[in-house]
């Protein structure tokens, strides 16, 4: 009978939720982003996205799993841009996972969300459902010119005709860095595993790591005061978090809120205790002061050293 | 009682042969015209459904005009429109049964078979929809070499289960319905189609022991339907309400969906009432007192359903999120498609609104303009709440614009042939009358005086 | 020898099978191109055994309904969403629409089973009661005392046939 009862109560809960073996997370400093668009191509040649051309492109049929949305404050000649990556967030509660009704997309034990591109029958719903606007469909078999396909990723699938596609964090190069790991019987170190986008930024405006190790670079940024995720109040719990921007307002004024609300954000964010926050106290690491950040290089030698 | 008897039969009573024979002879003879418009609906459906969806499979579905934005578009709005078509036959004959609404008798078989027909045409859009049509089979739950099963969390698997059962129970629903009518055409025929039907009504002799279980299971399947004619609609609104899209995200779509649904519904009952009376001569038997009930009923129903349109449009205004209340100006003025919303809200609310004029419900032919417009704003609002929601999500980065391609023009027309060749095959199977349920409306055979 | 007696009015029929009835004669049906209301009562036909088939379909339904939901997500846990394993709301509305599926095919069945079809096979049946004929039908001893109660209540023609 016992048995039963936890049971019961063990399926009333989540699935792996309240206990991801990684929990992978992506911190993207808007301060550090120059829009250099290095991540996109990155991105691009790591997971065999096809290049569909102009004329799909007008049609607002690119497949960019990661692109950099432009946001212009003010107005001209007082205005500046604002770049912000946006790639699928491997939201935590995530719109999409419900409504597939074939399981084609479901969260996988690192906390993220994967996508099967087999068992996918293209109803394109979360897509729909997605509030980012991240998921992309193959409208087309995509097709690759003569030498072109000679550098296509072995590690990756290439995706036929109907099927559903998004970020996947770079998945391969996570399952290689945790096997590597598993045959020398330890965790992935911080910094071990790192996204082609990550890896490719010039200015380390991409911070990649495991959020259940409280030391990891990432864990840090977290607890910057600038973090926020994208469209919070729909609570996706999104897995990729970013730093605000916070620069001087513009003369114009068009955003004098954006130091006054610093503190407001910080307070409501306890308040709520993000996801980003369970299982470890977010105060528990070392306070950063604005503007510092661990520079991933060191980070990852004290861990692996 | 009798004075609903006299009214019913616009030229006096047939006598109970002369129904056998006016509805039986509708269904056997058959004129050339019949097979010109069947090869004709037939041709269409082929040409404008059945070839571009070929061509579709073929390249994929690129060969419609969805892009990253609108990644749902005129498929899936047909299919609500399809769903919302099938909504009136089986309810309104399912809930005029169980409260003995005599009247109901001689149109609930077309209505009923206008059901069956507009759900086959929309479960054809759900693979007309996907992207990978040849595994459509795997949102049905069956054990399999995968293990895998389908996702019971998802309002997909909701319509999967709630448009299976509710094409069992209205075919079970029809079928049943028309038994001791096959009994009826088959003791009347000869040869091939005699057998065909002796095996079709099962050895229906009407004895009173069968009459008695017929009884009790159709009402049995009556009360069983009506719940679930409403749950399919409201299950369809989930697919968009379940969504955080603005402009979907809405409670009141359930409500909305199954009103809007029953609405087209019986107007698509007014339409083919019509063409019953014009084309195959049932004119004796559809007559002025159910055109004047159905539109009645098109009254009610628009100003229910104006009435939704007001809430839903007010919310988006009074809820103050930014999201929300320009995914409404965006439907309603500033988008692409801010005539189509105003055309459906001339057609869908202020149209019906001369159907005060009992001189105009009774008009058999301005009754069928009224219903063509209702269900062609029907069809609109179902577009317009798909094509003007998904294009402007949240990020405006990303937003786009949606607009049919050429395939998804000509899917959509010849989703109209589809139903028409189907409907036209049925006028030939089923009497489209019921024959013993008019005879019930007839005056009895009696010796004595009725008493009641 | 099956008595066959053909009546142009519902009640001359019931008032014969009423007659029949009270006489204690066997065997007796009552053919009709409508349902008639007194005939329950005049053949003595109680409530029908089809709403214990609609019942039990109902309940199997709602119990197989909910157990596939169940039983499948914690097959293989594929966690979505952040939603539990066992989501009741739903599984409820999965549950509601499979009541109504083998509520609905049980009570066919159960239409099968108590009005004893199909029958192919030839049977004891005029064509004249499907259009606008009341027959009623008199099989095995009863038949010779049926006739003249037949002929009383108004029977327009009584025939008889070999049974088959």
């Amino acid at each position: 009978m016992s048995t039963i009862r936890d049971k019961l109560r063990e399926y009333r809960t989540a699935g792996y939720y309240t206990e991801f073996e990684y929990h992978w997370t992506m911190a993207v400093d808007l301060d550090r982003c120059t829009g250099c668009e290095a991540c996109v191509v990155a991105c691009q040649a790591e997971n065999n996205l096809p290049i569909v051309g102009e004329k799909l492109m007008r049609q607002g049929r690119e497949m960019k799993w990661l692109r950099i949305e432009r946001y212009w404050d003010g107005e001209y000649p007082n205005a500046r841009l604002n770049f912000i990556p946006m790639l699928c967030q491997h939201c935590d509660e995530a719109p999409c996972e419900i409504a597939c009704p074939v399981f084609a997309t479901y969260h996988n034990q690192d906390g993220l969300n994967a996508q099967v591109y087999n068992r996918c029958i293209g109803t394109r719903t979360c897509a729909v459902y997605c509030p980012y606007e991240v998921r992309f469909f193959n409208w087309f078999t995509y097709t690759w010119d003569e030498p072109l396909e000679q550098q296509l990723n072995p590690d990756v699938t290439v995706r036929e005709k109907g099927v559903m596609e998004k970020c996947t964090f770079c998945v391969q190069r996570i399952n290689r860095a945790k096997d590597l790991a598993r045959d020398e019987d330890r965790r992935v170190a911080d910094g071990e595993a790192q996204p082609a986008c990550a890896q490719a930024c010039p200015t380390d405006a991409i911070v990649f790591g495991d959020r259940n190790d409280p030391e990891s670079a990432v864990s840090r940024k977290l607890e910057d005061p600038r973090a926020y995720s994208v469209l919070e109040e729909l609570n996706t719990h999104p897995s990729v978090v970013y730093l605000k921007n916070a620069r001087k307002p513009l003369a114009g004024g068009a955003d004098d809120d954006h130091h006054g609300d610093e503190s407001d954000s910080r307070a409501s964010r306890e308040g709520a205790r993000p996801t980003w926050e369970r299982g470890h106290d977010p105060r528990s690491g070392p306070a950063l002061r604005e503007g510092e950040t661990p520079s991933l290089q060191t980070q990852q030698a004290d861990t692996v050293a | 009682m009798s004075a609903t008897r006299e009214l019913m039969f616009d030229h006096g009573q047939p006598s109970y042969s002369e129904v056998n024979n006016d509805v039986i002879n509708a269904l056997t003879t058959t004129t050339w015209r019949y097979w010109v418009t069947l090869v004709i609906s037939a041709g269409t459906a082929l040409l404008f459904f059945v070839a571009p969806w070929i061509y579709q499979i073929i390249v994929g579905v690129g060969a419609a005009g969805m892009n990253r934005n609108a990644m749902w578009g005129t498929y899936l709005s047909n299919f609500i429109f399809w769903i919302g078509l099938s909504h009136s036959g089986t309810l309104l004959s399912a809930v005029l049964h169980i409260t003995q609404s005599d009247w109901r008798k001689s149109i609930y078989r077309s209505a009923e078979a206008m059901t069956l027909f507009s759900l086959m045409t929309a479960a054809m859009f759900v693979m007309v929809h996907v992207g990978r049509v040849w595994f459509v089979h795997w949102t049905f739950p069956f054990p399999n070499p995968m293990e895998l099963w389908p996702n019971f969390r998802s309002p997909l698997m909701f319509d999967v289960m709630a448009i299976l059962t509710y094409l069992t129970a209205s075919s079970v629903f029809i079928y049943m319905g028309s038994l001791p009518d096959f009994a009826a055409v088959r003791d009347r025929s000869t040869g091939l189609r005699r057998r065909i039907y002796a095996v079709m009504c099962f050895g229906w002799r009407g004895t009173a022991h069968e009459w008695h279980t017929l009884g009790w299971a159709y009402t049995f399947f009556a009360v069983l339907v009506i719940p679930l004619a409403v749950s399919v609609h409201s299950i369809v609104s989930w697919d968009f309400a379940m969504s955080t899209v603005p402009g979907l995200h809405h409670t009141i779509f359930a409500p909305y969906f199954v009103c809007g649904a029953i609405y087209s519904g019986t107007a698509g009952i007014v339409t083919v009432m019509w063409m019953l009376r014009k084309f195959m001569g049932f004119g004796r038997y559809i007559g002025q007192l159910h055109i004047d009930n159905l539109s009645k009923l098109l009254l009610v129903l628009s100003l229910i359903w104006t009435y939704i349109n007001i809430c839903e449009n007010f919310s988006g205004w009074y809820s103050g999120t930014s999201f929300e209340y320009e995914a409404i100006l965006y439907r309603v003025w500033e988008g692409p498609f801010w005539w189509l919303y105003w055309e459906m809200i001339l057609f869908c609310a202020v149209v019906p609104l001369v159907l005060f004029s009992r001189r105009i419900r009774t008009n058999w032919n301005v009754m069928l303009v009224i219903s063509i417009l209702i269900n062609i704003g029907m069809l609109t609002e179902r577009f317009v709440i798909v094509a003007s929601s998904l294009p402007r999500k949240f990020l405006p980065d990303v937003f786009g614009t949606y607009f049919p391609s050429l395939v998804e023009i000509s899917i959509t027309v010849g989703s109209f042939a589809i139903f028409t060749t189907l409907f036209l095959l049925f006028v030939k199977i089923f009497p489209a009358v019921s024959i013993y349920e008019v005879k019930e409306t007839l005056n009895p055979l009696r010796k004595r005086e009725a008493h009641t | 020898m099956t008595l066959l007696a053909s009546f142009a009015h519902e009640d001359a029929a019931l008032d014969a099978a009423r007659a029949l009835r009270e006489k204690g004669v066997a065997g007796v049906d009552l053919y009709s191109p409508i349902p008639l209301h007194g005939a329950e009562e005049a053949l003595g036909l109680g409530k029908s055994l089809v709403r214990v088939f609609t019942l039990l379909g109902g309940i199997l339904g709602a119990i197989g309904g909910f157990t596939l939901c169940v039983w499948t997500a914690t097959r293989f846990i594929l966690p979505t969403a952040g939603r539990p394993v066992i989501t009741l709301p739903p599984y409820l509305l999965i549950t509601y629409e499979s009541t109504i599926l083998l509520g609905t095919l049980m009570t066919l069945l159960g239409f099968f089973v108590v009005a004893r079809l199909p029958a192919w096979r030839d049977r004891t049946y005029r064509a004249s009661s499907n259009v606008d004929r009341f027959v009623i039908s008199v099989a095995g001893p009863g038949a010779a005392e049926a006739e003249d109660i037949l002929r009383a209540a108004g029977a327009e023609s009584i025939e008889r046939e070999s049974a088959s």
